[in-house]
């Protein structure tokens, strides 16, 4: 029996309405994969993460994507999340007047409801909110405070991280999460992201560097320019990027 | 309906000095006459007389049986005690409370036969300068006469409640003396509710302040869709007093909350916040002129509000400070969410600085909701709607935080 991809994109031409930043885009991973995209500043990147998620401000001009079997194009962002999508963005919005802990109680309960699970209460969310915390070494005080309010850079990416592992996705993007963090707290949330890759988690990792993927070793690396892969290797792939750069394979083009 | 020549019988009229002070009134309301776009304070507010066709000043409780033990006039769910007067009709129905020792509440026509009111009503402020305040003086009758003794703090809050049924067509005067003595505190809360009906309630609250006195006052406002919501506060502010008040506002046809403070003495404070949520065709309007006539006072307001639909905002603020005011801050912010193309907000801040060693400011901001906050919380799985209702309701709790009390906070927002 042949498995059917967990996320299937093929021949994706997207963009905002006077530019086309997707063209001919194919992507396929299978359930507990690990991929990771790499390439330059401009190459699109964040374009693709957004589009896989459903941001209004870009369109689909042609080419397919498919989640689990399903049709993703007609979903809105919120659907695609219930289905299993997680994005970790390279820039966490900030939400004054919302605390973390009211927000996370938000987000879970809306896929619980999704799943047609009943909604936690309080104090079943509260006990579920301190364990997931305690592993990703977040206090009690911030998640009090605001949502991404003055919060560092790493402060912000590890929110992101909590968020992925109270909502259990089936598949993690996650844009640039080491950028701006420092060595101790790329383990952390290495850490955090290998444990839900234990859960058979897929993961799209959107990187330039490769210190955070000598921590997950994906089993796909792709190099990616100008809005499409180039090519496709292992890890002595991104290796060679650490190396030597891009412009091999953007010039070989 | 011509507002001068109904046929009233008013309580009272047998004292010849509350029947000069209604005459006073009459005279007042016919020199300022119905208020129209001309008119300064009311340009963005004005509103046909017409649209009060066939009204009638009210002045009996909605229905006879009703004496404030009907189920519709009590809030028997509030999570707080509270020492609650209803007011049936406009009428206050003081016979069933028990009052702490230092708090007084008496009906204000109690108050005039007692010679008690007679040197608070209509010394707060100039008739002239306000039409329907005017009017109320010239139907004078229904209000409260509320004293709280020197040094006296009352613990519970008194709650005025004003619920409105079975009242179409109805103009109600409402006219409330509250007085604070030196080192008095109270907490007032006032709730107006109200459905199915075409209405007018027009409020005149005189708030005196003594020396190092505090009073809480908030209140709500959530009349019927169609009624009209006129209110005036007008507060002296003696010696390190405080007037602290918060005012929700929902939808209906108008809510004006206005506020004239007198920041009397050195070190009187007060702070003016509020917020509003409209929906469909709406107007609310938050008035204040705050006047610094002492050293070291201190004014500072925050309103924010929430618009949709072909709703309408208005938020005047005018702050004067006296020549002699030095050493005086006021502080203004108005911010608006316009959730609609057709959502209106009209927005006239007023500084007239006579002194030079001050410190003021104003701003005033609309916006609509940030789209990447929207997507963001739809990524995490929350629906668009219910993301926007987050993000609504963290807008207003940025002026709701000023309420230090969380349960009286929750109660204001639940009107929002």
């Amino acid at each position: 029996m042949i498995q059917t991809p967990l996320l299937e994109v093929k021949n994706l031409y997207a963009g905002v309405p006077e530019k086309e930043i997707l063209k001919d885009l194919s992507l396929c991973i299978n359930k507990g994969e690990v991929h990771a995209l790499m390439g330059p500043n401009g190459a699109g990147k964040s374009t693709l993460s957004y589009v896989l998620a459903g941001k209004p401000d870009y369109t689909v001009t042609k080419g397919s994507i498919f989640f689990k079997g399903k049709d993703f194009l007609p979903l809105k962002p919120d659907e695609r999340a219930h289905l299993g999508l997680f994005l970790s963005m390279q820039s966490p919005v900030a939400i004054a007047g919302v605390s973390c802990s009211n927000f996370l109680k938000h987000a879970v309960n809306a896929k619980r409801k999704a799943q047609n699970l009943p909604e936690l209460d309080a104090a079943e969310f509260l006990k579920l909110l301190r364990e997931k915390a305690k592993e990703l070494n977040i206090s009690g005080d911030m998640l009090k405070r605001e949502m991404n309010v003055g919060f560092s850079g790493g402060e912000k990416k590890r929110l992101e991280a909590l968020q992925m592992s109270l909502l259990q996705p089936d598949l993690a993007i996650l844009d640039e999460t080491d950028s701006g963090l420092d060595v101790d707290a790329v383990r952390i949330v290495a850490e955090s992201v290998n444990r839900l890759r234990a859960q058979d988690t897929s993961l799209l990792i959107i990187t330039h560097h490769i210190k955070l993927l000598t921590y997950l070793q994906p089993d796909v690396v792709h190099v990616y320019n100008d809005g499409h892969i180039l090519c496709s290797g292992d890890m002595a792939l991104a290796q060679e990027i650490e190396n030597h750069g891009y412009t091999q394979f953007t010039e070989a083009k | 309906m011509d507002l001068l020549q109904q046929n009233v019988n008013l309580w009272g009229d047998d004292i010849p000095w509350l029947a000069g002070l209604r005459e006073k009134g009459r005279l007042a309301f016919q020199k300022t006459g119905w208020p129209t776009a001309k008119t300064e304070s009311w340009k963005y507010s004005f509103f046909k007389q017409s649209e009060l066709e066939d009204f009638v000043i009210r002045t009996e409780p909605c229905h006879n049986e009703c004496h404030g033990e009907c189920s519709c006039h009590l809030s028997h769910n509030l999570p707080f005690e509270v020492i609650e007067i209803p007011f049936c009709g406009g009428q206050p129905d003081t016979d069933h409370v028990g009052l702490p020792e230092g708090l007084t509440v008496k009906p204000l026509v109690e108050a005039v036969y007692d010679k008690e009111a007679q040197k608070y009503l209509n010394k707060s402020y100039d008739a002239e300068n306000f039409p329907f305040a005017a009017l109320n003086t010239a139907y004078l009758e229904q209000g409260l006469f509320i004293i709280v003794e020197r040094n006296t703090r009352v613990t519970k809050p008194l709650l005025l409640s004003y619920h409105t049924h079975n009242a179409q067509n109805n103009w109600m005067n409402i006219h409330n003396i509250i007085v604070l003595e030196s080192g008095a505190q109270l907490t007032l809360l006032e709730d107006f509710q109200g459905k199915d009906c075409h209405y007018f309630n027009n409020i005149v609250n005189e708030i005196f302040i003594g020396g190092s006195a505090r009073l809480n006052h908030y209140k709500r406002v959530a009349e019927a869709q169609t009624a009209f919501h006129i209110a005036l506060n007008s507060v002296i502010v003696r010696q390190k007093g405080c007037y602290n008040a918060f005012c929700a506002q929902s939808e209906c046809r108008l809510a004006r909350n206005e506020s004239l403070i007198l920041l009397q003495q050195e070190e009187a404070s007060a702070n003016l916040n509020g917020a509003y949520r409209l929906y469909k065709d709406g107007h609310s309007d938050i008035t204040a002129n705050i006047r610094h006539l002492a050293e070291k006072t201190l004014s500072d307001q925050f309103v924010k509000g929430v618009l949709d639909g072909r709703s309408k905002g208005v938020f005047q603020g005018q702050i004067h400070i006296a020549p002699q005011a030095q050493k005086t801050e006021g502080y203004q912010l108005h911010r608006a969410l316009l959730l609609s193309d057709d959502a209106e907000v009209d927005c006239k801040p007023e500084l007239e600085i006579f002194a030079d060693d001050v410190k003021c400011s104003h701003g005033a901001a609309s916006g609509d909701l940030d789209k990447e906050q929207l997507f963001y919380m739809q990524t995490r799985g929350i629906s668009r709607d219910d993301a926007k209702q987050i993000l609504i309701e963290a807008y207003l709790n940025e002026s709701l935080i000023t309420v230090c009390d969380e349960q009286i906070r929750q109660w204001l927002a639940q009107v929002l």
